[in-house]
């Protein structure tokens, strides 16, 4: 390893532990009977999930018309799910692919449930492109897939295009990155299980990993080259989101700043529901010695700072709604402040700009308590910020006799619910049958802020022994 | 004449067609020459010839498949064994007839498609009509097809047979006779020359009969007034375009009162900006409530129904003054700034005198006195008020009526037939009515189906619809015209005519009828035609023709009864209460169509709601009693008849009046009540009452003989409940709100208004700030043959709403229901925007028609994921349903907000119903998009039609419905690459302008100043004018 030590760095595990402990730590959830809170946790999910299913299921049936959408207002909840989940999204791959590249390593701890979030909010994300049609049957036209009706294919100019483009890509390499970090893990877990079946599936799935030198060397290599790939998506993906905004003529929508204003938002949330998790999980899941309040502190740090770029920009949207003498625009502003949805700007406000602000106070950043209830808030405020853009813009454009106002239906908020529902059920099958932390990785920064006496010495135990093959 | 006239030809196969036993011309000559032969062919042979067992077997094959068809008459209407000349099937074909809407007797085009109606178009050759149609007009062809209208006649509420009801009345006629008993016609006002004749001659049997007329909107006090100043009760024709001022006591000629569509014609006629310098007419509206004619004002007044009592005595003492002649009433002066407004119309009155309108529409015997008084002074009579050639629309006499109800109430009526008139649901004191109905011997209701009055009757005759029947009418005198069936009846019903004939002992068709009528009175009232066939085939090919009228003989004005009456009590003042206003609602009027949905479904052009009636209350009333908009008020009169509606806050109202429409709360508007997508979450279409709206009528009064509709005392209370209203549009004003306080709010840069002076003066006054833009991509699309474009003249349109249901007839545009338009969800292609502009402490409003831009560069089309809308070559923006997905991002980045979703599958009514839909219009499903398409559908058969006929396209050959519809021709529409076209010189005009032209989107819709005869000051400056303050 040829870490430096410094009594400057603050270990990164605490606990004493050595490898030996990681590796039963990160597995004792995945060999014992499930707790009963997360049975009780899972039935919740999954109940909701129904919901969301249930309601989806009568929309498919009966027409986008049992959501509270109008003729003015043709997004609201749909489209506002859509770019949440994304955004949400978005930490999985920073803290995957961006801090491994600038050698951040406390990111270890988390980056495994991290990445798996991003995976299952993505999904979340994907259905409500497909749901929010009027036919859903025919979505799959979106995709420029070969077929038999000569010249017609997807409008390549249509940020919904690009969209579909964005998202699967993202999907996918995001799905890569976790699934290639998971592999040495996967082996691990092979080697310990003593059922059969599951020895097979795992041989199977950790594509028969042996731990050798030159394996992990590729491995390696590998992890290195997808958090490059994966580097630009942090970006791309959300700025192409914004797209559908930004090149659109609405007033409110129609703004070059989107871009970064969207991939700011979208880390601030993501941080935000990685906290939400971590917290939850590291309590739950006995798992305070590996995500530490170290861990917790620097993700404050990050919040403050896309909270900081976030608040920038709803200046900046101001200032350019003034500044430009367009008098739509600066209706629009206006209006998303004092108009019949003000209340929604408020929110937004207080949550994303006035919340994050807390954080300056490292008391409150090494509470997990203080943590998790500002979490929740700018969870709160993120979904409102992309529903006070999308909704209060499309309310009140140009035409004053084309003005409608929008109130969700019952079938709006059980689909909105259903998605988190997803989302947890999702995450809790993942906690329950997959190391939620990277036990590979995390060893290698075991030793990290100590000095090489501080670490317990590796005991041999039998089963090692036995399994030569064990990662050290 | 056009190329979609019907030949003669078709008009008289039509006449075979719907009459084939006993009529006779080339055409049967050749039918039954036809039948004669296949008689002869089909004789039974005595030897079976390979080739006759074939035919043979060929023709009982095929008479197999019809007889299993289960419309049977279908194989009627359309006997295809002999293929009718100049029909082929999915061709259209046009009828011409009258419309039944109303009494005003409109020309029509029925367009036909394989044996059904399914569009009714004004008759461009009309002489009264001049090819306008309103909106009731129009939605006339869906009442059609309403499956819920009387089939065969009822006797004592139970189905019953013709020939049993026949002599259930004729017997019961018999016992009356005998006794001399009396007999009473109650009608409306019956405009069909035949049909009168027929009453005279089935009454001349009776001893004690009279035929009673009324009008449940009542125009009576019109005609009585004419009576006492001029010796002859009529009504005038009032001729528009020849006045140069016209001022307008609470008359909304524009929507409702009498012959909407022909004062319309005329008031844009009268206000032409074609050539400048032409006269441009002054509009000055003296009203109570913001009718739809104020809301088209230069000018308006607003009073309560007792200072209009004041106001147009007054009017008269200062005519009468400048006349030289002595003051009819005490010359006090008006309070206030009345005197003042009143003085300055005076002003300009008697500066036109000649050429100048007033009007009244108050049912008020004193105050039309009046008004007969200022046209004489004026000098109004034979100028522009024809007294020669007299409107019959309205006959309705409320002084007869008010005695027929005595007489029913007493019970000395023996018969009384009802037809035309729901007395039960349009009279005040139809409570009394009701106990009294059932004590007549013979009560016989002749409906269209079974309503409130048919509810109490023996027995009940079903009525044919207009466009099923023959009829006849002379709404205008000298312009007789025809109603021809358009489709085999779809109902066992029969007219008030045919009925009178069967009771006579004739059994004779309308048909026979109508033409020996015709022949015997109407046919030697012209000399062009010297045949009788000839004359009515002619006429029945136009719909109408021109006759000379019966001289009027006309008395010198009567200026000794302006004395006498003007000692009428005024009207009671109002201090602590309210004065109510009851009006003719805009699509029910008196409540006739209260079953069509199409008219339900109509925003009315003021209020915008739909689905209901409501009580208005000026801003300041509903303040100050602490009500909103859908807050239950109740409504107390002094005899504690008490009326629940909801509230509807109306600028431009008088702040002690309550207006309430009529026309609602009809007996089987239930049928309503799910009407629309069935979901979780629906709400019903009808009120709390079951029923569409509340019945107002009980509200009327007599008074003096006259039913009376304005200036009722009345006390208002909030319920505490509240009755949301659904209407197509949720802000009303061109000014942004003022979120920042201290008037920020800014006029938005959407309709150029200006002022007929600043006109005079500078032709493109009042214009925006013209955007210099620049295209990234200038030759991004090519228009190398036609390229389409509208320009819509705001000067021209009153915001009257034909265009609206013109285009929900011809492109299927479902009905909704109240709780989808109430959620925004309204399909309807165009709409009308309908803004409220605040100028000096006077309300203007402006009306401005908004549907699909077809913009060049359009924001819909470069979102759309999966190419479902597209740019054409020849400018269109199409829409293409079977590839759209429904992602609505379209209709997010739709500047305009022109497109609609079709959230649900929208059910379009029963089976009968939707034999309305054009074929030509793909009937959309749920989950995709729609927008107006330019009537592309009409675009290819004009084109077609070119095409057959070896020519290129000719300006005015391709109309949009709603252009076409248009009473006040405000829409033009054709190729702007034809710099000849009118389309590309409206383009030319100085006025004409895009809306959000600084988007850069480059509409092909464009619009034309609003000018207002408004005084100079308030023109340009404060209308929204150069250097706006938004600009893109």
């Amino acid at each position: 390893m040829g870490e430096v030590f410094s009594v400057l760095r603050q270990p990164l595990v605490l606990g004493n532990k050595s490898y030996a402990d990681i590796t039963d730590d990160v597995c004792a959830p995945m060999e014992r009977q499930a707790s009963l809170s997360w049975w009780i946790a899972f039935i919740i999910s999954v109940g909701v999930l129904i919901l969301g299913a249930v309601s989806i299921a009568y929309q498919v049936m009966t027409g986008v018309g049992v959501w509270g959408l109008n003729n003015t207002v043709g997004g609201a909840f749909d489209i506002t799910n859509f770019v949440f989940w994304i955004g949400i999204g978005h930490a999985g791959t920073l803290i995957s692919a961006i801090l491994f590249l600038f050698r951040q390593r406390w990111r270890t701890s988390v980056n495994r449930s991290a990445e798996a979030m991003t995976i299952f909010a993505v999904i979340c994300a994907g259905i409500f492109p497909i749901i929010h049609t009027g036919r859903p049957w025919f979505a799959y036209w979106l995709f420029p897939y070969p077929n038999f009706r000569g010249p017609l294919w997807v409008n390549f100019r249509s940020p919904l295009v690009w969209d579909m483009f964005a998202i699967s890509t993202y999907l996918t390499i995001s799905f890569l990155f976790w699934y290639v970090g998971m592999i040495p893990d996967l082996a691990t877990i092979r080697d310990r299980t003593k059922s059969l079946f599951r020895k097979k599936l795992l041989g199977f799935f950790s594509f028969g990993w042996d731990g050798s030198n030159k394996t992990w060397q590729r491995y390696e290599k590998l992890y290195l080259l997808l958090a490059g790939l994966a580097t630009p998506l942090v970006v791309s993906v959300h700025t192409i989101v914004s797209w559908d905004f930004a090149t659109s003529v609405i007033p409110g929508w129609h703004t070059t700043i989107f871009p970064p204003y969207f991939v700011a938002g979208a880390v601030f949330s993501g941080f935000a529901m990685v906290l939400t998790l971590m917290l939850i999980v590291r309590k739950v899941m006995n798992l305070e010695e590996y995500i530490t309040l170290h861990h917790i502190e620097q993700m404050c740090k990050v919040i403050i700072a896309t909270g900081g770029m976030v608040a920038l920009a709803y200046l900046t949207e101001i200032f350019v709604a003034y500044y430009s003498g367009n008098g739509y625009e600066r209706f629009a502003f206006i209006n998303r402040a004092l108009g019949p949805y003000g209340w929604t700007y408020w929110v937004m406000v207080t949550c994303n700009i006035l919340v994050p602000q807390f954080f300056w106070w490292k008391k409150i950043r090494r509470s997990p308590g203080m943590v998790f209830t500002l979490s929740i808030f700018i969870n709160i405020g993120m979904w409102f910020e992309r529903f006070v853009i999308i909704m209060t813009s499309l309310t009140r454009d140009y035409l004053p006799g084309s003005w409608a106002g929008f109130t969700p239906t019952i079938i709006d908020l059980t689909t909105l619910l259903g998605s988190f529902g997803l989302f947890f059920t999702l995450f809790l099958l993942f906690a329950r049958f997959l190391p939620m932390i990277a036990m590979g990785e995390i060893k290698g920064v075991l030793r990290y802020g100590r000095g090489a006496g501080e670490t317990k010495p590796v005991e041999v135990r039998k089963e090692e022994v036995h399994e030569p093959t064990l990662v050290g | 004449m056009g190329r979609r006239l019907p030949h003669p030809q078709i008009a008289s196969f039509v006449t075979i067609e719907w009459k084939l036993p006993r009529e006779t011309s080339e055409y049967e000559t050749v039918m039954s020459h036809d039948h004669h032969q296949h008689d002869q062919e089909f004789e039974p042979v005595e030897e079976f010839s390979r080739r006759s067992f074939l035919k043979l077997a060929g023709f009982s094959f095929a008479g197999t498949v019809i007889a299993g068809c289960e419309q049977s008459n279908l194989e009627k209407a359309i006997p295809y064994l002999v293929r009718p000349e100049e029909i082929t099937p999915g061709v259209p074909y046009w009828y011409a007839s009258t419309c039944g809407g109303c009494s005003a007797g409109c020309g029509v085009l029925v367009k036909n498609r394989d044996g059904r109606p399914i569009k009714v178009e004004g008759n461009p050759s009309h002489p009264v009509s001049r090819g306008g149609l309103c909106a009731i007009g129009q939605a006339t062809i869906v009442s059609l097809y309403d499956s819920q209208r009387l089939n065969g006649p009822l006797m004592r509420g139970r189905a019953s047979s013709w020939d049993a009801v026949d002599a259930e009345v004729l017997d019961r006629l018999e016992t009356i006779r005998k006794s001399g008993g009396s007999v009473r016609f109650l009608t409306g006002s019956v405009t069909s020359p035949t049909t009168r004749a027929l009453i005279n001659r089935f009454l001349a049997q009776f001893k004690d009969a009279r035929h009673v007329e009324y009008d449940p909107v009542s125009s009576s006090a019109i005609l009585d007034a004419h009576k006492l100043t001029h010796g002859e009760r009529l009504l005038p024709r009032f001729l528009f375009e020849r006045a140069e001022t016209v001022v307008s006591f609470d008359a909304d000629f524009l929507g409702t009162w009498l012959s909407p569509v022909e004062f319309t014609k005329g008031y844009r006629a009268g206000r032409s900006l074609a050539g400048r310098g032409q006269g441009f007419s002054h509009h000055v509206q003296i009203e109570s409530r913001l009718s739809l004619t104020g809301s088209n004002a230069d000018e308006r007044v607003i009073v309560s129904p007792h200072e209009l009592a004041l106001v147009l005595p007054r009017l008269g003492v200062l005519l009468s003054l400048r006349a030289g002649g002595t003051s009819f009433s005490p010359a006090d002066p008006l309070p206030g700034q009345l005197e003042n407004r009143v003085a300055g119309i005076a002003e300009r009155l008697w500066k036109c005198r000649g050429k100048s309108l007033v009007l009244c529409g108050t049912n008020d015997l004193r105050l039309q006195v009046q008004v007969n008084l200022l046209n004489q002074l004026l000098g109004n009579y034979d100028a522009t008020i024809d007294l020669q050639k007299p409107s019959y629309q309205c006959r309705g006499n409320d002084g007869e009526l008010s005695r027929l109800v005595d007489q029913i109430r007493s019970g000395s009526v023996q018969a009384l037939f009802v037809e035309g008139v729901n007395p039960l649901y349009d009279l005040p004191d139809a409570g009394a009515l009701r106990d009294a109905f059932p004590e007549i011997p013979l009560l016989v209701s002749l409906a269209e189906r079974v309503d409130e009055t048919a509810e109490t009757a023996h027995v009940v005759l079903p009525q044919p619809h207009a466009l099923e029947r023959w009829h006849d009418a002379e709404a205008t005198a000298g312009v007789v015209s025809l109603s021809q069936p358009t489709v085999q009846p779809l109902r066992s019903a029969r007219t008030l005519a045919e009925s009178l004939s069967v009771w006579l002992g004739e059994k004779k068709g309308a048909y026979d009828l109508i033409r020996e009528e015709w022949e015997r009175s109407v046919f030697r009232r012209q000399k062009r035609e010297p045949s009788f066939t000839a004359f009515w085939n002619k006429t029945l090919h136009d719909g109408f023709a021109a006759v000379e009228t019966r001289q009027v003989t006309i008395k010198s004005f009567n200026f000794s009864v302006i004395s006498t009456h003007a000692s009428d009590p005024p009207y009671p003042e109002t201090q602590e209460a309210f004065a109510l206003v009851l009006h003719p609602s805009s699509t029910m009027l008196d409540g006739r169509h209260a079953h069509n949905p199409w008219l339900q479904e109509l925003a009315d052009p003021v209020t915008k709601i739909v689905w209901d009636n409501y009580a208005s209350l000026s801003v300041t009333a509903a303040a100050g009693l602490d009500v909103n908009e859908g807050d239950v008020i109740s409504i107390q009169t002094e005899q504690n008849e008490v009326l629940e509606l909801p509230v509807h806050i109306q600028p431009g109202q008088d702040d002690r009046v309550v207006s309430v429409g009529l026309g609602y709360g009809r007996r089987g508007t239930d049928r309503f009540t799910d009407i629309g997508p069935n979901w979780l979450q629906s709400k019903p279409t009808v009120s709390p009452g079951g029923l569409v709206g509340v019945n107002a009528a009980p509200l009327l009064r007599w008074q003096n003989g006259m039913l009376t509709y304005a200036g009722r005392t009345i006390v208002v209370a909030k319920t505490g409940r509240k009755h949301p209203l659904a209407a197509t549009q949720e802000y009303h004003s061109l000014t942004s709100p003022d979120l920042l306080g201290r008037g920020t709010g800014e006029k938005r840069a959407i309709i150029q208004q200006t002022s007929f002076a600043a006109y005079s003066e500078d032709p493109t006054s009042g214009g925006f700030q013209k955007h210099k833009l620049d295209s990234l991509w200038p030759d991004d699309h090519q228009y190398p043959g036609h390229r389409w474009g509208m320009v819509v003249d705001l000067t021209a349109c009153t915001g009257c709403s034909a265009c609206v249901v013109g285009c929900q007839a011809e492109n299927n545009i479902p009905v909704v229901g109240k709780d989808e338009v109430g959620r925004n969800r309204e399909l309807q292609w165009l709409r009308i925007d309908r803004y409220y502009d605040d100028m000096n402490g006077e309300l203007f409003v402006s009306h401005q028609p908004m549907m699909c831009q077809h913009c060049g560069n359009a924001p819909c089309e470069t979102v759309c994921p999966v190419l479902a809308t597209v740019h054409d070559s020849e400018g269109l923006n199409q829409q293409i349903y079977n590839r759209c997905v429904g992602t609505r991002y379209c209709a997010n980045n739709c500047p305009y907000k022109v497109r609609h979703f079709n959230w649900f599958e929208y059910p379009r009514g029963d089976e009968l119903q939707r034999m309305v839909l054009n074929p030509d219009v793909t009937v959309r499903e749920r989950g995709v998009m729609e927008k107006c398409s330019f009537c592309v559908q009409r675009m290819q058969l004009a084109k077609i039609e070119a095409k057959n006929e070896g020519r290129p396209l000719r300006d005015g050959d391709v109309q949009p419905a709603c252009q076409q519809s248009c009473p006040a021709d405000a829409i033009t529409f054709g190729d702007m690459n034809n710099p000849e076209s009118r389309v590309s010189r409206k383009m030319s005009d100085p006025r004409h302008y895009r809306v959000l032209e600084e988007l850069g989107v480059l509409p092909s819709v464009g619009y034309m100043t609003l000018v207002r005869d408004t005084d100079g000051s308030e023109s340009t400056g404060s209308f929204g004018a150069k250097g706006a303050a938004i600009h893109g």
